[in-house]
């Protein structure tokens, strides 16, 4: 049986290769942790906040995800290992002491499009932190005897570790006390760890009201994630209460090994294994889609736009056998973008399936949290990036995204003085520094930013004149709205070649013409690419304009186009998957497939 | 000879004793945060810490005021606060920092702190995030002039859960005491908060016939009312200028609540016009308010219209005042105090000097809202002479905006984000007797580079002569526990 206690540890260890990057740099992304006291008295001042601190700490590891994913697994053993120590499991039980850990493997790795959501700030490393700071509370309070100075040791550590670790050390002074009523001690000791957790579990929350400011409703669950936009909160708050309640009873597995029947012991183990392996299993939130989301949305951040297309494409292709496959709007938009950047969408674009499948969610993310500022950004409109990363900061705390792309606003800007505010917040990080410190180079030298990435395409796409405005309807048809309105003055070539692949899109011939006749005014004629001069036949032969006879359409573009009519009229008005099967990849990856199969698309 | 080696033998001995190293060479002017040079402060005010700025090896900070020194090592010049109070106390301050770089001191520049008249001791604000519509963490502080303290009023995160969240705003005092105060809070558990000689009170200041909740409050000086306006107010941002958010009001009018019976009544309402902004004169029998008229536009649909006409920065706000008989609470008809539409401009926040004296706006572009407009600025009218002029003292390239007098009428408190151009910073200036004002000074920090670090606005400044009398947990707990009553509508009287 002893072998057994080695299983735990190894799975833990062997879940590290499993753990998905894409994943860990979003929860990176959405963290923070300056060097700096002035950052961090702001969560010094409020119960748990050393707690988040910590966590926040343990989470900027995670920029090197195999090293973040370590440490953690690291302290996810050092859970288990110290639970079994502290309370004597035998080693034949040791997979008891592992379930916890379990659990919160299963609570990060499930936690999916909530990672958008969450307003805890550090909530990847608080649960095992927190539990680590409940097993120190039952080891402290173990080794006193004397009832009178137990009492009053519980009551202290009771209110102060309420003040570091929130919840976690209201379990921990109750799993103390129970370790005490399971100990050996005599009666007014017991009595003694009675009356002291009792005071700290009722009086701690009300006792740091007067200093700090949050509701005292949730005084007794600090630390834990709060009701957030739509999450459950019973999603977020019963894993980890039901991992401190294990905490709570955890001396009393020791009883187990005392059964009378010899095979006791071994079906709990057994048992134990088993839902150690189980509930992870279960509750890991595998999902593809978001996966590449993720990935993606982390390649849009470092501007890795090739990186971006290359992961839808890789997607794309292991659902190759699928049909009915589509991907989300969030993939179709950060491919699209990844596409213009890297200049590739005349020849690219419609090669790529579009869709507008839901996320497989059961919360409501809008698009403008998970997308918003890098769309608006990369499309020039930082106002409007300003806006989300305002929203962002407010909703769910600062972070190294928001801190990057108000950096860039500011600079765009010409605020000197505020980017170097954000700057010198990103240059007191660990792994943002370097970047930070290439940007204040701009500050001391402005003249410098048009030139250089990715200020430069922001910059050509920032041609139009200032307006007022709002993007209630959603991320989508405001950029549409946006590009699709009337050309500016000072349109760049850039500006141009957006606004014909905006038209496009929108599949209004007029409104494609006048943008095609401005393409062609600012930039060269070779870059109009396949797709380009499909459109440009396809609205011809549909308005059966002139220009089909003055324009230079090559051969491939009507042969084409003539072999896609054929099998349209043999196809007819089918839906897009009934079409997707029907249609050969060479015709389904044109324009014309776009223009008469893709419809209704839902945008957010 | 011996005289002379023992008077050189003295100085240095002085030069020791006082810490001013030996043998600088002058430089020039010293770059300190926050920019503290040539100001005037009041006796009263917490030290004015500040960071050198300036590349050097070491630094030494001499404030010298009548026969008492004080040296500050260091790039941060921390000032000890009784040290402080006892330079203050001998009157102007002149400070000199050296600078040591490469084994050689610098002698900058020195630079004046001049000392004026008292100012009141509180000043309360609302510590927010810059632009936003969301609302998670969101205050009203009140800070001790007198030195670093700030105790939080009311934190919307004290009865905040989860989405159900508040808006607060419009903190307001009467006589800039606090006996009498009051604040909004919106949506979750939302009313009027409404402090009174002890007693808390939460109201719902719709009625059927009023627009919306009120805001914007003017508590009359002598008898039991407070003016406000209703408005219905909407936010939009720009695409790629500095001012990132313009907001504005699809509707406003103004009405008057009586405390005394708990009634509202309308002071103006006129459908085509947006009154705005009430503010009373110190006797209490003007009220002066901004407004706009909606003009050719009004015929279209009008939320767009006053969407477009902000947009294209054609919507402008006049000054107006209204005479009031307070005892017998009838109206005179509203007259133009400043077309500022006529002249291409907007005029918003009109506040009158105690004295009555003064009249201290801000002057914008176009639009209701301008602190987050670069272009505002603050412009002074003379009651007495009728004369008006831009406070080219008091503003910047960035906007200047929400200002309030101290009960003494000698300073006023500015918002301003002349520092990154998004963070409203509270600036005080004192008011000298020919109506101009000293160069305006940020709200001292005990850490000189908190306002560099503080990625929050202050926002609504306003002074109070003593601290806030309710905790911020009696508030809360009110706050949770009440529904907000109803208030009765009555009608205008007089005109």
């Amino acid at each position: 049986m002893a072998k057994t206690r080695w299983i735990p540890p190894v799975v833990l260890c062997v879940l590290l290769f499993f753990i998905s990057h894409e994943f860990i740099y979003g929860v990176e992304e959405k963290s923070l942790f300056v060097y700096d006291l002035f950052w961090l008295k702001d969560f010094l001042c409020k119960p748990s906040g050393i707690l988040s601190c910590c966590s926040m700490f343990f989470i900027q590891f995670l920029h090197i995800p195999w090293l973040g994913t370590l440490i953690w697994i690291i302290l996810l053993i050092l859970s288990a290992e110290l639970t079994r120590i502290v309370y004597r499991i035998p080693v034949s039980l040791s997979a008891l002491a592992y379930i916890p850990a379990a659990i919160f493997v299963s609570y990060n790795m499930s936690v999916g499009y909530a990672i958008y959501l969450i307003t805890l700030q550090g909530f990847f490393f608080i649960p095992v932190l927190g539990y680590l700071w409940a097993l120190l509370t039952v080891v402290v309070l173990r080794k006193f005897r004397n009832p009178v100075r137990l009492a009053i040791l519980f009551v202290i550590w009771g209110f102060a570790g309420y003040y570091v670790a929130g919840f976690y050390s209201l379990a921990g002074i109750v799993a103390a006390c129970v370790d005490t009523m399971f100990s050996d001690r005599s009666r007014s000791c017991r009595l003694a760890a009675l009356a002291g957790t009792v005071i700290p579990l009722l009086l701690a929350p009300v006792a740091f009201l007067g200093t700090t400011t949050y509701n005292l409703s949730n005084g007794w669950i600090i630390g834990l994630p709060e009701k957030d936009f739509g999450i459950a909160p019973l999603k977020m708050q019963f894993p980890l209460m039901l991992a401190m309640a294990l905490a709570v009873i955890a001396p009393m597995y020791k009883f187990l090994s005392r059964l009378s029947s010899r095979k006791a012991p071994m079906i709990i183990q057994t048992a134990a294994l088993a839902l150690f392996i189980a509930i992870p299993s279960v509750f890991w939130f595998r999902d593809d889609t978001f996966k590449a989301e993720s990935g993606m949305i982390h390649a849009a951040n470092n501007q890795e736009w090739k990186e971006a297309v290359d992961i839808f494409e890789e997607l794309q292709s292991k659902h190759a056998d699928d049909p009915t496959w589509q991907p989300t709007r969030v993939l179709v938009l950060l491919k699209d973008l990844a596409l213009i950047k890297t200049g590739q969408e005349s020849e690219r674009s419609y090669s790529f399936e579009n869709g507008s499948r839901m996320q497989n969610n059961d919360c409501i993310v809008p698009m403008s949290f998970q997308i918003g500022k890098i769309l608006y950004l990369n499309y020039g409109l930082p106002g409007i990036c300003n806006r989300w990363c305002s929203e962002e900061t407010v909703l769910f705390g600062r972070n190294y995204m928001t801190y990057k792309y108000q950096s860039i606003i500011a600079i765009l800007f010409n605020d000197t003085n505020l980017s170097r505010e954000y700057l010198n917040i990103l240059k007191k990080t660990l792994f943002y520094r370097k970047w930070a410190i290439e940007q204040l180079k701009l500050c001391d030298n402005p003249g410098l930013t048009a030139q250089t990435k990715p200020y430069d395409t922001i910059l050509q796409l920032m041609c139009y004149d200032d307006i007022i405005t709002s993007d209630s309807e959603g991320c989508e048809s405001f950029l549409a709205r946006h590009f699709n309105g009337p050309k500016p003055r000072r349109a760049t070539p850039l500006y141009d070649r957006v606004a014909l692949f905006f038209a496009m899109d929108s599949k209004d011939s007029d409104l494609f013409w006048a943008r095609f006749m401005a393409f062609l005014d600012s930039n060269p004629a070779s870059t109009v690419g396949k797709y380009y001069r499909q459109a440009a036949y396809l609205f011809s032969v549909i308005n059966k304009s002139s220009t089909l006879e003055t324009l230079p359409f090559d051969d491939t573009t009507k042969e084409l186009f003539s072999e896609f009519m054929e099998k349209a009229f043999k196809v007819g008005n089918v839906s897009l998957e009934e079409a997707r099967q029907a249609f050969p990849a060479n015709l389904r990856h044109t324009y014309y497939f776009y223009f008469y199969y893709v419809n209704e698309l839902q945008m957010f | 000879m011996k005289n002379r080696i023992l008077y050189l033998c003295s100085l240095a001995f002085l030069a020791a004793c006082t810490g001013i190293p030996e043998n600088c060479s002058k430089g020039t002017d010293a770059d300190i945060f926050p920019d503290y040079t040539d100001i005037t402060v009041p006796v009263n005010i917490a030290p004015t810490n500040f960071l050198i700025q300036d590349n050097a090896d070491r630094y030494l900070t001499i404030l010298e005021s009548g026969n008492r020194t004080v040296r500050v090592k260091g790039e941060k010049v921390r000032i000890p606060i009784r040290k402080w109070r006892k330079l203050t106390s001998q009157g102007n301050i002149t400070v000199t920092v050296y600078e040591q770089k490469d084994g050689s001191w610098v002698r900058m520049n020195p630079f004046m702190i001049n000392v004026a008249d008292e100012i009141d001791s509180y000043l309360s604000y609302r510590v927010i995030s810059a632009l936003y519509e969301s609302y998670n963490r969101l205050s009203i502080n009140q800070r001790n002039l007198t030195n670093f303290k700030e105790k939080v009023v009311y934190a919307n995160s004290m009865a905040s859960k989860g989405e159900d969240t508040q808006c607060i705003n419009c903190h307001s005092f009467k006589n800039w005491r606090t006996d009498n105060m009051q604040f909004h809070i919106r949506q979750y558990l939302g009313g009027t908060i409404m402090y009174r000689n002890g007693k808390l009170q939460k109201l719902n200041l719709k009625t059927d016939s009023t627009l919306s909740a009120a805001v914007y409050p003017s508590w009359h000086p002598t008898h039991d009312y407070i003016a406000y306006s209703n408005n219905k107010t909407m936010q939009n941002f720009h695409t790629s200028h500095t001012n990132r958010i313009e907001v504005f009001d699809e509707f406003s009018d103004l009405i008057l609540y009586n405390l005394a019976d708990n009634s509202v009544s309308i002071i103006e309402n006129d459908p085509d016009e947006f009154e705005c902004y009430p503010s009373w004169s110190p006797d209490g029998k003007t009220l002066f308010y901004v407004s706009a008229n909606l003009g050719s536009l009004k015929e279209a649909n009008r939320k767009n219209s006053t969407i477009i006409a902000n947009s294209n920065g054609t919507f402008k706000y006049s000054l107006y005042a209204k005479d009031f008989d307070p005892d017998t609470r009838t109206w005179g008809k509203k007259r133009m105090f400043y077309d500022a539409a006529a002249l291409d401009s907007s005029i918003t926040w009109p506040r009158v000097s105690p004295d009555g004296r003064w009249l201290l706006c801000c002057l914008s572009t176009h639009g209701v809202f301008p602190p987050n407009q670069d272009v505002s600025d603050l412009i002074i009218f003379d009651l007495k002479n009728g004369t008006r002029r831009y406070a080219d003292e008091l503003n910047s390239s960035k906007s200047e905006s929400y200002h309030t007098w101290s009960s003494n009428g000698k300073w006023v408190v500015i918002s301003s984000r002349r520092e990154d151009g998004l963070h409203t910073r509270p600036y005080f200036a004192h008011l000298n007797s020919d109506g101009t004002f000293t160069k305006p000074f940020m709200l001292p920090q005990k850490d000189p580079e908190f306002m560099r670090k503080f990625m929050y606005s202050f926002n609504i400044p306003e002074f109070t002569i003593e601290p806030v009398r309710v905790s911020a947990r009696k508030l809360a707990s009110f706050v949770k526990s009440t529904d907000a009553s109803p208030v009765s509508f009555e009608q205008k009287r007089g005109e």
